[in-house]
Order: structure tokens, then sequence, then C-alpha cells
């Protein structure tokens, strides 16, 4: 033991919050007011003085009608949940939001021009595109809005369905009443077990002991008591918090604040106050549609001029204006992204990560910095026994979860001893009822470091309560802090021997104190210097590991001075303290858990720093970061350094260290600079000791520098830290209702393992993303060359809007969510992560593929192999291209109905009108050929597909989907008056077979290429 | 100044980037090599693209399309065309009619008969009378040769050299309401090969009309109201229909001397300044009619005359 909690770290806060108040721009005065010290002050008055204030009764509790009083003036005794955006509002931006807008203008324009239409002719043209296009917005505005629902309504299965009770005295009788009406004032009575229901003043207490993790991340159970022992309200004794857990023991309390007036709602609505900034996908998509609309309205407008320039009368142009906007925004693809984003969601909800917003998804995947709480997510958050010393020896016990590590000999005689006395000197017990279980599962009742101990013995001994069960206990000294040991009196197990064993544990050098003698390989011996220097170097290594170290020793009482029926007087010593058997010393741990330095080890080689984070000593926060890779082998800290070379700490020069540990109290008083100095310069980083609001300017220094941060974290403590990070992901089991409100993530199984996964998999979502994307842009791009043909050289129009739609809605989604699915490429874990500000998710050589063919407009494999099949059907149909060119006035002429073809034959209007939509529907058909090698090509950015393989089964199905999906598109009886589509010839189907192939093999070449020459010319200009 | 530089967002390093010699982020050689990969990559496009084209152009013939089921079965149109289904114009103000007679003089040039001089290219119908299908070899039967068409003589149709001159109102002085002549040319799309055929059993009120090898026309007022304001209508032609003799149509290659039978109609007195809808049709056996092609085997026109 030996370091005692120093207590300046919260004096640090205090000031640390005065600093920060004026930093926030106009966080409006109440937000200041939050971030002041916690206005309470009733820890200071005497009891009486409390009651006055609350007009309540120490005995009697508030009367029924002051009670309702009260609850009228304060409202109920529940926090009041983060503003939420009323569903009509949220239903809206999905509405109008992205492309929406765009798509609306079409369907107004469309509507306008119809409607002009309609008035200046009896026959209007029946074009129901604005019904489409409100259509395909609605729809795809209310997928987004259910999406958004379902991943919201996770949210809600975390609030606790069964209302809190409290037991509070009023009118000097016991209620249970639910904890929302307890009112300031209220006599409350709480017990192990109960979580508190407000903000109490004890009155009095029965060996109360509350946990506090949540509040403050310390995670050893306090107790309270009725007297104030500290300025502060968080750390003195008398005051227990709303939300905490009382662990064990009683205690009666006044209730000094309720709902959002507690501490803990202080912080939950500081925490909901706190602005954070747009997650990464958000800012891609956002780009992204930035570039699509702009080139949309440009496009637009320049051929709205070009058209009535040309002599088109404006109505036609706005005609044309709506079919180069349609044709531009993929529709489909807000969608896309949305389904891809749930579909990994789902996937990483299976490897228990939980995504509560969507976009979170992707966020971890680009992550640059984690900073990692240790309790609970690094380590196993149980002590356990970790090293142990006897004959003059230190053996390692076995720390993994599954019991699979290393063993040491137990059959020494010095062993059997010191499981004696660490199984005897010990108040915890096992649970009732949890025979099934393994040992290490099993709940205990006791404090951390006996129930570690307890569990190592069972493990090793066996039956802990047998044993005791032969060694009867006749007396006992619990720890207490001045003594610094337990103690107690057994009998032996042998029958005949009628002496008394006497047991002790406690703080090692207070325990050698008590001892004359050792036992070494069974056999006492003098405690010489020797023997004393010996177990002094265990102790300091021990020590130095960053673990809690329990000294062991025994005696046996002598029977004639203690003989059978003695009675023991634990309060006035009247037996042997003195001069007993040192037997040896045991040391615990919260170990790393297993995963976690695999874990760690990937995210450095997948370029991701790991920064400890923790409330807890710098020692044991080292000891962990070295345990688990967070300091690797070899990497020393300044202080290291210093020692090594033996030279003080502030001669070493700082950059030699690529380690450092960190102390919160160092932290308060760094500059900005200084600490992005730290967090610059050292690659391995361990903060200890830090407060809440350090770890929000440890996490705001790392947005600084451009990393993309997540924390973990599970206390209330962190959760404005959770908030402020690009992602914050909170503890499924062990985090707090306020934690995982404010995160993005939740790890079901607390695991850091799992974050590496979220890695992973967001990842691997970004770059299929990419490839959706391209796969969606490039049929997108050369919808638009069949209208500046139609506009230029006066063909009849070779796709409608509707087939657009049909390809952008129907026939391109499937394949392109199949993309999701796709295994990646290479080892992803094995690359730096991508730098927000150059990798991005359209960056411009995917715009320049997509795009580059509009250049040369028509010269595009997916409008090549549609073309192709237009001028197939119209030359099969009597018209060959050359009477096409220019031949689009009459054929869009109503009144012309004798319009002659190549053959001499003459054509009505509506004749031909079918023979263009069957055009139209050829084009979608060969688009969709032409996707299948597209979807191919997309699979992969740079393997082949002949190595990557097609085990992508939703890809497969996708292909069937897309092409069953256009064909009955094309021969369903009815989709000529509801789509204008047309049944095909099966001729007609092949005609885009042969763009389709071209398409593929021009793809593997150009991967060949890349793979063949990284970095070469190839890669530059056409790696997306 | 940087403040200036960054008030245009970097636009002007962008397209020029003088340190650099970059033109919109790309060097000289950097443009160079990526137009000449352009210009490789679409060139190969484009090659594929025609020699695609060339392909389909020689699996089509050149007498006959692949496929007619589109262009059957045959429309009937009139000249001069409708605007928006409307022939509207006012008798007192000629340039407002204008342009339908000249439309008419224009479509009737080619029937000229100075131009059907050539024993070569045409033969005269015997007699002026409707006579069965003239068959002149099928384009399959590998016989290219031209086949030679039948005149049709624009004097055959008394009322045609008068076609162009002027609609004009007659009966002047009826009070209340006055009438005009119309004339309107009909005639039936063309479509290769085809031979409409006879229908005998169509209903009643065409019985009278009936002629051997004639497919009948016949127009009436659209709206029962207007029964009494469209007066009598005249056909010109051979007989009130097109004659089979000239079907079938070997299409512009083998058949460019062909001429197009031609029946006007002549409204001897329709009421003027008021909308009189009249609608006409043709009866075949392989004639159809169709409720969205308003030109399929019959036509509506909505006249609207003004004094």
């Amino acid at each position: 033991m030996g370091y005692g909690r120093s207590d300046s770290y919260r004096v640090a806060t205090t000031q640390d919050k005065d600093d920060r108040s004026p930093k926030k721009k106009k966080g409006a005065k109440d937000m200041d007011d939050l971030k002041k010290e916690v206005p309470i002050t009733e820890h200071k008055m005497s009891i009486e003085e409390v009651c006055r204030k609350y007009q309540t009764d120490i005995v009697q509790g508030l009367t029924n009608a002051k009670a309702a009083e009260y609850l009228i003036r304060d409202g109920p005794n529940a926090l009041t949940p983060p503003p939420t955006t009323p569903e009509w509002v949220k239903f809206c931006r999905q509405l109008f939001g992205g492309f929406s807008v765009l798509l609306w203008t079409g369907a107004i324009l469309c509507f306008l021009a119809y409607a002009i239409q309609a008035a200046t002719e009896d026959d209007p043209a029946g074009d129901n595109v604005s019904i489409v296009l409100t259509a395909v917005v609605v729809i795809t505005g209310c997928f987004s809005y259910f999406q958004e629902a379902k991943s919201s309504k996770i949210m809600e299965s975390f609030k606790n369905m069964v209302p809190q009770q409290a037991l509070v005295i009023r009118e000097g009788e016991k209620v249970q009443i639910n904890a929302e009406e307890v009112v300031g004032g209220d006599l409350v009575e709480v017990k192990g077990g109960d979580r508190i229901p407000a903000d109490i003043r004890v009155v009095s207490a029965h060996g109360c002991k509350v946990d506090n993790s949540s509040l403050t991340g310390e995670s050893e159970p306090q107790s309270r008591s009725p007297d104030c022992t500290h300025d502060n309200p968080l750390e003195t004794r008398n005051i227990a918090f709303f939300s905490t857990n009382c662990v064990e023991g009683t205690a009666r309390g006044i209730v000094i604040c309720t709902g959002d007036n507690t501490v803990m709602g202080r912080i939950a609505t500081l925490t909901s106050g706190l602005e954070t900034g747009k997650t990464p996908i958000a800012k891609e998509i956002e780009h992204f549609i930035h570039i699509i609309t702009g080139v949309a309205v440009f496009l637009g407008l320049t051929f709205f001029i070009l058209a009535i320039v040309l002599g088109y009368s404006w109505l036609e142009a706005v005609i044309f204006l709506i079919g180069i906007i349609v044709a531009n925004v993929p529709e489909g693809l807000l969608a896309t992204v949305t389904v891809c984003l749930t579909l990994t969601a789902k996937r990483m909800a299976k490897k228990n990560c939980l995504v509560k917003n969507l976009e979170a998804v992707e966020t971890l995947g680009s992550t640059s910095t984690i900073c990692s709480d240790k309790t609970g997510t690094l380590t196993q958050n149980r002590m356990t026994v970790a090293h142990m010393w006897f004959d003059n020896q230190i053996h390692e016990a076995d720390t993994t979860e599954d019991q699979s590590g290393a063993s040491f000999d137990k059959s020494s005689i010095t062993w059997i001893s010191l499981a004696r006395v660490a199984a005897l000197c010990n108040r915890a017990q096992f649970k009732a009822g949890q025979d099934q279980l393994p040992i290490l599962k099993r709940d205990v009742a006791g404090d951390a470091s006996e129930s570690a101990l307890l569990k190592c013995i069972e493990l090793s001994c066996g039956s802990v309560r047998a044993m005791r069960d032969r060694n009867k206990k006749v007396a006992e000294i619990p720890f207490n802090s001045t003594n610094k040991y337990q103690l107690s009196v057994h009998e032996t197990e042998d029958l005949n021997d009628n002496r008394y064993l006497l047991v002790m544990k406690g703080a090692p050098e207070r325990v050698l104190e008590c001892c004359s003698t050792i036992l070494v390989q069974g056999k006492e011996q003098p405690l010489d210097e020797e023997l004393k220097e010996a177990f002094q170097n265990a102790y300091m290594e021990l020590g130095g590991l960053g673990e809690r170290v329990l000294g062991f020793c025994h005696v046996l009482l002598p029977e004639d001075q203690y003989p059978k029926g003695f009675a023991f007087d634990t309060d006035d010593v009247n037996f042997q303290t003195k001069d007993l058997c040192f037997v040896g010393l045991m040391s615990m741990i919260d170990p790393p858990r297993a995963a976690v330095p695999d874990a760690v080890g990937k995210c450095r080689s997948a370029g991701i720093k790991v920064i400890m984070v923790t409330g807890d000593h710098p020692i044991t926060a080292k000891a962990i970061a070295k345990g688990v890779g967070i300091i690797s082998e070899g990497n020393e800290t300044v202080e290291d350094i210093a020692a090594r070379l033996n030279i003080p700490v502030s001669q070493v020069n700082p950059r030699d260290a690529k380690a450092c540990v960190c102390h919160g109290t160092d932290l308060k008083d760094l500059s900005q600079d200084q600490m992005d100095d730290i967090l610059r310069n050292h690659t391995e980083i361990v903060f200890a000791r830090t407060s809440p609001q350090q770890k929000l300017i440890i996490v705001e220094g790392c947005q600084r520098l451009g990393a993309i941060v997540a924390v973990t974290g599970d206390g209330v403590n962190d959760s404005p830290a959770l908030k402020k990070a690009d992602i914050g992901v909170a503890m499924g089991i062990s985090g707090s209702d306020v934690s995982k409100q404010a995160a993005d993530m939740i790890l079901l199984d607390d695991n850091f393992a799992s974050i590496v996964t979220g890695v992973e998999e967001g990842r691997l979502i970004f770059d299929n993303l990419k490839k959706s994307i391209a796969y969606t842009l490039t049929s997108n791009i050369p919808e638009i060359t069949p209208f500046l043909l139609f506009i230029i050289v006066n063909i009849p129009l070779p796709l409608g809007t509707i087939t657009i739609l049909c390809i952008d809605l129907g026939t391109d989604m499937v394949p392109a969510i199949s993309l999701a699915y796709e295994a990646a490429e290479s080892d992803i874990m094995k690359r730096q992560p991508r730098n927000p500000f150059r990798d991005k998710l359209v960056n411009e050589r995917l715009i320049s593929i997509a795009y580059g063919q509009i250049v040369i407009v028509c010269l595009n494999p997916h409008a090549l192999g549609g073309f192709f099949a237009y001028f197939v059907i119209l030359a099969e149909n009597g018209f060959l291209p050359t009477t096409l060119v220019g031949i689009r006035l009459n054929w869009d002429d109503r009144s012309c109905n004798d319009l002659e073809d190549t053959y001499g034959q003459q054509w009505t209007y509506e004749q031909r009108k079918i023979v263009e939509f069957t055009c139209h529907t050829a084009f979608f058909v060969s688009i969709v050929v032409v996707q299948w090698a597209d979807v191919i090509i997309c699979k992969t950015r740079r393997n082949s597909v002949f190595q990557q393989g097609m085990r992508n089964k939703i890809l497969i199905f996708g292909l069937f989907e897309e092409t069953a999906l256009a064909a009955f598109l094309s021969y369903c009886p009815g989709m000529d008056v509801a789509l204008r589509m047309y049944p095909l010839k099966p001729s007609w189907w092949f005609c885009a077979f042969p763009y389709s192939f071209l398409i593929f093999v021009y793809d593997e070449v150009r991967k060949l290429l890349i793979r063949r020459n990284p970095g070469g010319w190839v890669e530059r200009e056409t790696y997306y | 100044p940087p403040a200036n530089k960054d008030s245009d967002g970097g636009w002007r390093t962008f397209v020029w980037n003088s340190e650099k010699k970059e033109f919109l982020g790309r060097t000289g050689s950097s443009w160079l090599k990526i137009f000449l990969f352009y210009v490789i990559f679409y060139g190969c496009l484009a090659g594929i693209f025609i020699g695609t084209i060339q392909a389909l152009l020689l699996t089509l013939s050149n007498y006959k399309p692949t496929y007619q089921d589109r262009v059957a079965p045959p429309g009937l149109s009139h000249t001069p065309r409708s605007e928006k289904s409307e022939i509207a114009f006012s008798l007192s103000d000629a340039s407002s009619y204008k342009k339908y007679t000249d439309a008419m003089t224009k479509f009737l040039k080619k029937y000229d008969d100075d131009k059907q001089t050539d024993q070569m290219k045409f033969e005269d119908c015997g007699g002026n009378v409707p006579e069965n299908y003239k068959d002149r070899g099928a384009p399959e039967d590998n016989n290219p040769g031209q086949r030679i068409g039948w005149r049709l003589k624009r004097s055959l149709v008394g009322v045609w050299p008068r076609l162009g001159n002027r609609s004009k109102a007659s009966t002047p002085g009826k009070r209340g309401s006055s009438l005009a002549h119309v004339v309107t040319l009909l005639r039936m799309s063309l479509s290769l090969c085809f031979q409409p055929p006879m229908n005998n059993s169509v209903e009643e009120f065409l019985l009278p009309k009936l002629k051997p090898n004639l497919i009948p026309i016949f127009c009436k007022n659209k709206r029962e109201e207007d029964a009494d304001k469209i007066g009598e209508i005249k056909f010109f032609g051979l007989g009130e229909g097109f004659p089979l003799q000239y079907y079938p149509y070997y299409g512009k290659l083998l058949h460019p001397q062909y001429l197009q039978p031609l029946v006007a109609i002549q409204f001897n007195n329709l009421t003027l300044n008021e909308e009189l809808r009249i609608e006409c049709k043709v009866f075949g056996e392989n004639i159809g009619y169709s409720e969205k092609d308003r030109y399929q085997g019959r036509f509506d026109v909505k006249f609207n005359i003004a004094s």
C-alpha cells in the first residue's frame, strides 16, 4: 500500500473550471454556472441547521403536504432528458436535406411546366415526372427517417423501464415511493445494493460504503458517516450522491438536491450542452453533395442557356434542365450509404459494439488517437493476485481470465501456510447459490483485495469455506487505518493440537515489524538483515509493478499461555502480537484483459496512437500501460532515462523519451503549447490522476493537432470528454447511463479489443463506400450524355427521366449496397488511419474518372452500350443513324403524323414515341448489363477480381436482382402505361455485352498496371 | 498581400501556380500525359463504337426494315397539318390561312402532271377505277430493279386546281351565320409492303359507300350537337377512299416514283365562328384504332373559322 490518494487533483479541477469558463464563447450564463464549483454547503451545516433549512424533522421526516408542495416547486426528481428534436423536424430534415432540395426544385419546375402545358393545350403530354420525383424524395426521406428512428430506439432500451424506488420517511412512517417523487428535505433510508435516489446529507450511518466510481472514477468504495471531513462537498464523507450505489451498510439522510440540481445532474446538463462537430463521414458526404450539386446546377443552367440560344422554347429548356438535374443527382446514393452504415452497425452489434449514431460507424475507422480509460476497459476490473513472495523468491500467479497462464510450485510448505493465512485472515465470502459458476465469475461479498485473495486460494487449494470450518475463528481484529493490519485467531485443524493459530495480514512494513522469524522452505528462520533486505527488494519490486502488496504472518500461540478456551479480548489486546513468523507477501493488481495487448498492438500497427487517461496512480497506470503495450518494451520515460543514467530528471532531453507518464497535477500547470508539445513529441503517453475537465482538455488537445479522437470511459466524469470526442465509446456493463447517453457507441462487453473490431469495420466501410460511390457515379454520370446529344445533335431522346430514376433507385441499389459486404482487399489494420484532409471519400480522381467522360460526352462505356442499343432499335425499326441526326424537331412534333423513316414508311407521333420509349428501355437495360461488369470491377480497387474471388453472396444476389428487376420493368404488362417502358426483343439485351466485356478488360488492365507499378502514373491518375 | 490570397480561397494559385508551374493543379507535361491518355482512351472507345455500328449496318437490309410491328397499323394523316389538332383562320384575313394554302401547294408539287410524263417510271391506272393490288415483286425476291409507280394526276380530281387558291365563303348573306369551303387532303400513312385488305363486315352506314377495291373513308361530326353545322362533305379522288392498286409500297429505294394515293375532302358549308370537331376514319381489316394514338386509322380535327 503506501500510496495515499492525493486529494490535490480535485483542487485542480476547480481551478480548471474557472480557467475554462471564459473560453467558452456564448455558453450562456447557466452553462458557465454549471462549470463552477458545486454550490453545496449542507455538509458544513449541523444536522439541525439542515433540518431547519428544509423544514423537515430528523425523526418524522416531511409532512405529506410539505412534500407535495416541494414536488410542485422543484419538479420531479429526475434528470431532464437532453432536449430532443421533435419528430416532425427530424422528418423534415430528411425530407429537405442532401440532394432533396435539388430534386424538389426539379419536381416543382416539372409541375409548373406541366401546368403551363395543361393550360395552353387541351391534351397535355401525360408527364408524370414530377409525381415520380416527389415520390422519390418522400420515399427516400421516409427510409432515412426510419433508419434513424430505429437506431435511436436502441437507446431507449437503456432507459430503466422499472421506475426506481426509494424508501422515505414521511410523517414518521416508512413509505416506498418512486424515486421521481423524492423532494428536498425528505428523510431517506438507503441500504447496501440501493441506488441513492438524490444527493443526500447523511445523518446516521452503519458501515455504509458508497461506490462513487461513476462520479469520480475512484473504484474503491468509500465509507459514509455523518461527520464533515472535507470542505469540498465531493470529498466529504457526509454526502452521498444521486445515482451512485450504496455497496454495503445502511444510512439515513436528508435530501438536499434533486433532479438536475444534483451533482450528477449538473454534469449531465453540462455534457448535453457541449457542442460537437460533425462526424467525419458527415463532412465527407456534405463535401460530396456540394460537388454533385455544384456540377448539376452548373450543367443544368449551361444547357438551359444553350437551349434558349439554340432557339428552344423556354418550356423545353426547363424540361432539359430537369432532365440534366435528375441525371446528375445520384438519387439512390444517400439511401445506399445509410443502408451500408446500418449493415455495418448491425455487424458491429454482433461483435459487441453497439452503435448509437450511424455515422459513428465510420468515425471509428478514421480514428487516429484513442484515449482509453484504464479501469474496466483495459483491465478486468477485478483485483487479482498477481505475485507472491515466499521462500525468498517471487512467484507469479495466473492472472488471465481463463486460467491459462503460468502456474507456480504449489508444493512448498511455505505456500500452504501462506494460503492458510490468506484464507483465514479474510472476511470475504462467496455469495450463496453460485456453486455451478466458475470461481472467477462468482460474486463475492467483501472488499476487492480480500475477494482477490479468496478467489486465488479457492482456485489453488480448494474450498476456503471448508478450511474456515476446520479452523474455527475465535477472535478477530478488523482492519483499521491506524493498525494497518487485520488479524484473527483460529483453532487448528489438528484436533489433538489445542494451540491457537494467530494469523495476520496487512501493510508489509507493519506486518514485518511484528515478526521476528520468517518461514523459508517450511522452516522458521530468524529474520536477519539479509532476509530483511530480500524482503525490502521484493516489496520494492512488486510495488514498482503498480501492485498492491500485502504481508502475511502467523504464529501458533503457545498452549501454556493460551490454553483452550482462552478469552481473547480484541479491544484490549490480551495476547501476543509480536514475534510472529513472517510467511510471505502477496500482491494484487487489476490485471489487463487478455485480449488487450494484442488489440493495442493492432492499433499501433494500424497507426493509431493509444493514450491512457486514468484517475489511477501513475505507477499503477504505468505498470498496466507496460503490461498492455501502451508503453512498448524498450521505450523509456524521462524518469526512466534519468534513473538509468543516474542524472537528475531536468537534465534529460525530453525528446529522447518516446514514452511519457503525465501526472494530473502537472497537467494543470501546462500551457496549451506545452500540452501540444507533449502530445506531438511522445508516441506513448499515459495521463494519470486526471480529472474530468482534464480529460476534456486532453481530447481537445488531440483534436487541435488534427487527430480524430476516440474516447472510452464509463463514469459520469468521463461524459464531457465522451461528448467532445469525435467518437465517444461508453461501457455497456459498467458504464453509467449518463456516459451511455453522451457516447456514440457502446461496448457491450466493456472490452477494449472490441474497439479494434470497430476500427476494422469502420475502415472497411469507408473503403466499401468508396466502391459503392464509384459504382453509382460511373453509371450516373453517363445519364447526362443522352440529354446533351438530344439538345446538340437533335436526335430523339435516348434516355428518359423515368428510366434514369429506375436505374438510380431500382437496379443500382442492391448491387451498390452489396459492395458494403465486400471483404477487405489487404490487411486494413496494417495501414495508417486516413488523413481527413487528404483522403476523401470522393476525391478528385474519382470525380475525374466519373466526369472525365463528360469532356467527350458520349464516349463512355456505359453510355456507348446504351447508345448502341438505341441505334440498333431505331435502325431495325427503319430509322438509320444518318436519318436520325436533326430529326428531333419533326420527331417531337405532335401534329406530324406522317414522319418518314429511311425506308419511306410513315410514322404517326404515337407510333414513333413507342419506339423511342422502347429505346429508353433498351438504354436502361444496357446500363444494367454494363453495370454487371461495373460492380465486379468496383469490388476491388487494386486487386484483380480473380484474386479477390466472388465470395460475396449478396453481390451475386444483387446481380440477379438487378437483372430480374430490369426484365420485370420491361416485360410486366402495364409498364407501358405506368413507366412508359416497353418489352424488348431478346436480341436487344445483348447489344451492350461487348461494352460490358470491354470495360471489364480495361479495368483489369488498369489494376494490373497499378499493382505492377505502385505509385506510378496510372495509380496517381486513376486510383480512387 | 496575404489577406488578398485568403479572400479568393486559393483559387488564383489553383488556376496558375507560378511556383510549381502548374495550371489547374497540373504541370504542362502532366496535362500532356493525361491528354494523350484520354485521346487514346477515347480513340479506342470511338473506334469500337464505330465498329459495332458498322456491324449493325451490315445486318440490315437495304430494302426492308428488320421489324415493322411498330409502324403498323397505318395512321391517317391530313394536310395541312393542324396545330394542336386545330385548324383555325379568318376568312377576312388572307395571311391567317396562307400557311395552310402554302402547305398544300407545296405538298401537291410532286403530283404535278408534268412530273409524271416519263413512261419508264409511271404507268396509268386503268380507267381511273379502283383495282386490286398490284404486286410488283417483293424486295426479298432478289429483285433490286426500281418499281414503277401509278400516275396520280392532279387533274384527276376536279377540285385540285382550285385547292391552292382560296377557301372562300359561300352563300354570303345568310343571316346569323356564314359558311365556308374548307378543303383537306387525306392520306393513309405508308408502311412497306402493306396490303390493306377490304373489310366487308363494316357498319351499316358505310354500305352505300362500299365499292370494290376501295378502302372507304368516312367523315362526320365528332359531337352530336354539331350535326347540322357541318354541311355537305365532298370527296375527290378515285372514289371516296384509297384504291387498292396503289398498294403495296416497296420503299424509297425500290419505289422512288411512288405516288401516295390521296383523297381530298371538301367541307362546303362549315358554320363560321364556331368550333367544330370532325372525325375521319378509314375502314379495313387490319386497320386498328387506339385510344392513345389519335392518328391511327382515324383522326379528329377542330375547325375554327372566323368570318
